[in-house]
């Protein structure tokens, strides 16, 4: 009896879940489907859901149009560039803030969270003229730079909620073992870290990767990422739901794929600090 | 590392140029463009330049339209010297010229033939006599309508209909249970989306921007007049959404039947007559920009996409000779040979209107050339006025004055406030603005 | 606790990270704050003039200024208030025992990985436009006039679309908070007869507290800067009625090359940034100390 009803129960609680995730993703759905329609039916009325010619021809009309491959390299260089020397930078910054906090330590953490609420559009002129000065316009150096600046508030709060869960007790035990300073962050923290640190560096990936002031102020031709590639194909004479949707798939699907499949890292590591 | 080397490289170059042509030294070009079709069809037929010029590699950072205007004019105006060719309008070149931003187009190559140039184009790219960019495509405004439509509700537009007859073949063509729209406008805010519209629409009502002491002039009956028939029109005869709908916008309500009059740039003659992307490519008529009765005056809209060289790029001949190439008749005979004449882009050659085939192609050729013709920036309004510029006054701040004037007159449309007090306020904001950048200068 | 030479190597460390902020904070602002008080526009090179406080009294009496604050605000608190509400909702539901769990976590997660831009684009056009879009094909299906979302509601429409990309978000962190809910103390209200509603309420959501600060504090960082889906979808309008601050500065800065302005806008922009921050800690940062 029990049973049945919990199992009745768990198919309302099955199709409710499914209804809700469904109508989420719908959007994501509808743009990869429009992607295979050619122009004239991605637009027409009723959508087309099945009855359409499936075609490839968006897909390859940008290719021939753009250097996809480019584009896709260039984000990778830059939103991995900019995380793996934020980690670097924050790794350090967040063990001290988190096993010796000092008085000021909430207060650095906040002006530090603070600072990316500066708006690029009022500074983009002062640093566009330092880039130009510095000969740095248009260079994967200097984007996985300001990324990662950009970033490195977030990388220093999530590593610092993380290590403060790691129990101060374990170093302690390591340090009266005769363990460096060094040694105690390379061989005992971190390791017990990992898990922090992946989804650190998964979420500062998917940031740097969407980003889309910098990437496409501080950029011409070379060092240009998706979000320029998508740029050239938001709202162009005529009709483009099709090739928009296909430039679209084109640019968030490397992103999509690598979310879902590090899905676990993610998430296991996204707290905040919001769970004891 | 590589960079270093780069600048380096162009350093030393830039020292060693002074005036010997470099022809044979390999070189890129990078080419900043919007990503309209006719570019883009541009960037398919490059092969035939390489094979010229095997020496020169070309790059291409092609980005939607605003976005390119906002890259560009932060990289000229701090030298930032990305750039070997931009891609601008007419309302950028003189002002950029007058800043000696961009490289004089003289001792171009042969092939380039200036004389061949429409008049008023070439007018509206020249600061002084010389030419500072090369256009690529030329536009005015005219009306485009359906032939079948305005013949069910047994309405005639006229060759060169007074904005009364747009009226009420907009309100004859209506069906809006059938999804038909009499008339589509741009309503989408920006100076050059509603603005430019609305602009060219006040000139044909004898409105203008300022007096001769830059007083703004929206208070004035002309304004009033065009304002109010406008918000009419579009609220009674329109589409939904109307002040989300720009050029885009209203091109595929167009092409999918239902819009009965578009009142918009020339360039989108080609588009609604092709086939392959338009519903209606075999009922589409033209008529000239509509004017009030008794206002001499057709608007005035002349907009161009043009190749310009700004002063910071160090390969300027490579980028002159690519100029040559994408703007002169031998690249139109090249897009007619590949895609036919009906592709080749329009308004800036008198060659290609005197072509025979060109006008079999296009049937709205002879239209566009009468729009392209009788278009006068210098002089855009029946009033005097203290600037040039047909669907917009060009000056610097026109940019930021034109977007929020647009946003005052979209938000009219979309029925947040009337006319008046959209009048009101673009008045108020526009003296403001004026003021402060110090006009009368 | 910890010992002299520690707290030295503790500063040592944290110097980096500091110092690279302060650096990035301190340059573009001084600049900021040194072009703001300047008549100064690109377009017109070598008319650059002091100008006092001019800017900042053009800024502050821009008739857009007002409308842009509560904009502002309008936007973050709604887009807060959607995510939190409904990631809490998301969060209770993929929690309960169902099949296919890990599918329907993936759909959740999905919008949180698209960009900004193509996010915009693909719910204006295909989805919010009045004639071809999606929900103008429903209402006319179900016989109602198709609204016209982004003229006619078009702050609502924008945190809309911003709240479809958060929801994710906030749905996974309170889904991790969630799962370690102690389920005895669950079992033991239970048996002592409480309704699931009072569960919630007196258990679940006191044990969610931590989670929904953060997903306040991380969402209002991001939120108070949104400026692509404006510029993609309405552009700052009809009139300013999607107008927030971020937006305003863009539009008297990069439109008309205006840095003095921008420049005055900016500064005026982080000043009240700042002030949200300070605020904020004030009011839910003490739920973030263990």
């Amino acid at each position: 009896m029990a049973r049945a009803a919990s199992t009745r129960r768990k198919a309302a609680t099955t199709l409710i879940a499914w209804t809700v995730g469904l109508l989420i993703f719908f959007p994501i759905f509808w743009t990869v489907l429009t992607s295979f329609k050619p122009e004239a039916q991605a637009i027409a009325m009723p959508p087309r859901l099945w009855n359409f010619d499936w075609t490839l021809e968006n897909y390859t009309a940008v290719q021939e149009r753009s250097n996809y491959f480019r584009h896709f390299w260039n984000s990778v260089i830059i939103s991995v560039g900019s995380t793996l020397i934020g980690l670097i930078i924050a790794i350090p910054a967040a063990w001290s803030m988190a096993f010796v906090p000092g008085r000021g330590t909430r207060n650095i953490l906040m002006w530090m969270l603070s600072t990316k609420m500066l708006p690029a559009v009022g500074v983009l002129v002062p640093i566009y003229l330092l880039a130009r000065d510095t000969g740095l316009l248009d260079s994967r150096i200097l984007l996985v730079g300001v990324l990662t600046m950009i970033n490195l508030p977030i990388i220093v709060w999530m590593l610092y909620t993380y290590f403060r869960e790691i129990p101060g007790e374990i170093l302690e035990a390591a340090r009266m073992d005769g363990a460096t300073l060094r040694s105690e962050i390379l061989y005992v923290l971190t390791p017990m870290a990992v898990p922090g640190i992946a989804s650190t560096l998964l979420l500062n990936v998917i940031l740097a990767w969407n980003e889309a002031f910098w990437t496409l102020n501080l950029t011409a031709a070379r060092s240009a990422p998706l979000t320029a590639f998508i740029a050239s194909y938001s709202s162009p004479e005529g009709l483009f739901y099709a090739k928009l949707s296909a430039a679209s798939t084109m640019a968030i699907a490397p992103i999509l794929i690598l979310g879902w499949f590090s899905q676990k890292q993610l998430v296991r590591g996204l707290t905040f600090g919001a769970v004891k | 590392m590589n960079r270093t080397m780069r600048a380096l490289l162009g350093a030393t170059a830039l020292c060693a140029a002074g005036g010997i042509a470099s022809a044979q030294e390999n070189v890129t070009l990078t080419i900043a463009t919007v990503n309209n079709g006719d570019m883009i069809r541009m960037q398919g037929l490059t092969q035939d330049f390489t094979a010229q010029h095997p020496n020169i590699t070309l790059e291409w950072v092609t980005l939607e339209e605003n976005v390119l205007r906002q890259r560009v004019t932060t990289d000229i105006a701090t030298q930032g010297g990305q750039y070997d060719i931009l891609t601008i309008g007419n309302y950028e070149v003189p002002i950029w010229a007058a800043q000696n931003w961009l490289v004089p187009l003289n001792d171009m190559p042969e092939s380039f033939e200036p004389d061949d140039l429409l008049e008023p184009v070439a007018d509206a790219l020249s600061v002084d006599g010389t030419l500072y960019a090369s256009p690529f495509y030329a536009e005015s405004a005219m009306v485009m309508y359906r032939t079948d439509l305005a013949e069910a509700a047994s309405v005639t537009i006229p060759d060169s209909p007074t904005w009364t007859d747009i009226r009420t073949a907009a309100e004859a063509m209506t069906d809006q249970a059938n999804g038909v729209y009499g008339i589509c406008l741009r309503g989408k805010a920006g100076w050059g989306e509603n603005m430019a519209f609305l602009t060219a629409m006040a000139n044909s009502y004898g409105a203008r921007w300022f007096d001769m002491e830059w007083n703004p002039q929206f208070d004035s009956p002309e304004w009033t007049e065009a304002a109010t028939d406008y918000v009419d029109m579009m609220t009674q005869f329109g589409p939904p959404g109307a002040s989300n709908n720009g050029f885009n916008e209203n091109l595929s309500l167009f092409q999918q039947g239902q819009c009965g009059i578009w009142i918009d740039a020339t360039v989108a003659a080609s588009f609604v007559t092709n086939p392959t992307d338009s519903t209606v490519a075999d009922s589409v008529g033209f008529a000239q920009f509509p004017n009030k009765e008794g206002v001499d005056n057709h608007g005035n809209w002349l907009w161009t996409w043009s190749l310009a060289i700004p002063a910071s790029s160090q390969n300027q001949d490579a980028a002159k000779e690519f100029i040559a190439w994408a703007t002169s008749r031998g690249y139109s005979e090249l897009v007619a040979q590949e895609q036919g004449w009906a592709a080749a882009p329009p308004g800036t050659r008198r060659s290609l209107y005197d072509s025979a085939e060109y006008q079999e192609a296009a049937p709205f050729a002879a239209m566009t050339l009468t729009a392209i013709e009788s278009a006068n920036t210098s002089q855009s309004s029946v009033q005097e006025t203290p600037y040039s510029g047909g669907q917009f006054v060009a000056i610097p701040e026109f940019q930021g004055i034109g977007t929020a004037v647009g946003q005052q007159f979209s938000a009219a449309l979309a029925g947040q406030g009337d006319v008046q007090q959209a009048l009101n306020n673009a008045q108020q904001l526009t003296q403001r603005e004026i003021s402060r950048a110090g006009y009368p200068k | 606790m910890s010992t002299k030479a520690s707290r030295t190597a503790a500063r040592l460390m944290i110097s980096p990270a500091v110092l690279l902020l302060l650096g990035w904070m301190i340059v573009p602002l001084a600049m900021t704050l040194y072009f703001s008080f300047l008549r100064y526009n690109l377009l017109m090179p070598g008319m650059e003039s002091w100008a006092g406080f001019e800017n900042y009294r053009y800024f502050f009496t821009d008739p857009a200024f007002w409308p842009a604050m509560r904009n502002t605000l309008v936007l973050v608190g709604g887009v807060l208030m959607i995510t939190t509400i409904g990631g809490i909702l998301v969060a209770l539901l993929l929690d309960q025992p169902f099949w296919g769990q890990n599918i329907v976590r993936l759909l959740v997660l999905a919008p949180f990985f698209v960009m900004p831009t193509v996010s915009a684009l693909v719910w204006k056009n295909m989805f919010m436009n009045p004639v071809n879009g999606i929900f103008a094909y429903l209402a006319r299906v179900l016989g109602l006039q198709p609204y016209d979302f982004l003229t006619q509601a078009p702050l609502a429409s924008i945190i809309g679309i911003v709240s479809w990309q958060w929801l994710p978000f906030a749905s996974l962190i309170l889904l991790t908070a969630l799962q370690s809910l102690n389920s005895e103390q669950m079992e033991a209200a239970e048996m002592d007869g409480a309704g699931p509603l009072s569960r919630f309420w007196f258990i679940t959501l006191p044990h969610l507290a931590r989670a929904i600060t953060v997903v306040i504090l991380i969402q209002t960082i991001f939120l108070l800067s949104i400026f692509a889906e404006i510029l993609v979808t309405t552009n700052g309008g009809p009139g300013t009625a999607s107008t927030n601050l971020t937006f305003l500065v863009y539009m008297q800065s990069l439109l008309q090359f205006d840095v003095g302005l921008g420049s005055a806008g900016g500064v005026v922009a982080i000043i009240l940034a700042n002030i949200v921050a300070i605020f904020l800690m004030r009011m839910i940062g003490k739920n973030l100390d263990a």
